[in-house]
């Protein structure tokens, strides 16, 4: 019997102390859409998870539908509507084709990506070659 | 005469069609116009835990007004509801007997330095001190759909130091 609280009490204390020393995930950068001639318009929010994962998560987000629509982080400040990034040649990083043109989404960052190089997130319309909104981060 | 233009009619149909129905493929691929009325909902959530501990609900960044003011303005709520304002990456200038209040950001007071005393606000306290993260309690109850903007104000000189307009986290 003794024995049994024994095993239950290190156990609990265990769980106790890795439980401790879990952290949670933190917002790093935030920022808000825009873009009126595609009408977009949210939050872009971008997170540590516990593991040191980068990811990028989209709140509240709207824009219009459209062909090979993709998000993607941009080395700028800011863009203007229907930017054109290869003309511009600015350095765009994929993160993945737009899941939906509304609602809340997330999407992975590649490991080791710069934060303080790409500092817009950009909707990006990759058979046209034009932004169809973009949300410059901030510091969280 | 007549039967040699009918075949050459039945060719050129043919013609047109060979030509035509890829030109129109590629056009609809091209730009998908089903897409201007067909939206694509998702909801994912988030992929880590949330519960306990305070959730971020308003965030906005300061603007400088009468005198340069930074840094993050960041409602949370905690588990039992309540809600408290935290500033972080604060910086003002020093002042006279400065408070932070919640105020509408539509309000035409804010729109120039000084507010001639009449900002319909919230005074959530004086300002714990001009640099740093700091927090404050909101009363129980503000309406934040009303009041939805953080304001750093002297209330000795009625001067609006610093704004930052409060948008969904």
């Amino acid at each position: 019997m003794f024995r049994t609280i024994q095993i239950a009490g290190a156990l609990a204390m265990l769980t106790c102390v890795t439980g401790f020393g879990q952290e949670k995930a933190q917002a790093l950068e935030t920022g808000t859409f825009h873009g009126k001639v595609h009408n977009t318009s949210g939050r872009a929010t971008i997170y540590k998870e516990a593991d040191g994962r980068l990811l990028l998560r989209l709140t509240n987000f709207k824009t219009s539908n459209g062909p090979d629509v993709h998000v993607v982080l941009i080395a700028a400040k800011d863009a203007d509507d229907d930017a054109n990034f290869l003309k511009s040649s600015t350095e765009k990083l994929e993160l993945g084709a737009l899941k939906g043109n509304e609602g809340d989404q997330n999407y992975d960052i590649p490991a080791g990506t710069d934060l303080k190089k790409f500092q817009t997130v950009s909707i990006y319309c990759e058979r046209f070659n034009a932004n169809f909104g973009a949300a410059p981060l901030q510091k969280f | 005469m007549t039967i040699h233009a009918s075949t050459w009619l039945v060719r050129r149909k043919w013609i047109l069609a060979a030509v035509g129905l890829p030109v129109l493929v590629a056009l609809w691929w091209a730009f998908r116009p089903e897409k201007l009325w067909i939206n694509e909902k998702v909801n994912e959530a988030v992929p880590f835990d949330t519960t306990g501990g305070p959730q971020p609900i308003l965030t906005g960044r300061f603007e400088g007004k009468s005198q340069q003011t930074s840094g993050r303005a960041t409602i949370y709520q905690k588990s039992g509801r309540e809600e408290y304002l935290r500033l972080s990456d604060f910086t003002t200038s020093n002042g006279g007997d400065v408070h932070v209040l919640l105020a509408r950001s539509g309000d035409q007071s804010l729109a120039q330095d000084a507010s001639k005393g009449d900002l319909d606000s919230v005074d959530l306290g004086s300002l714990k001190g001009i640099q740093g993260d700091q927090d404050y309690d909101l009363p129980r109850a503000t309406d934040l759909n009303k009041y939805d903007a953080v304001v750093v104000y002297s209330e000795q000189s009625h001067a609006v130091f610093g704004v930052a307009k409060l948008e969904p986290f």
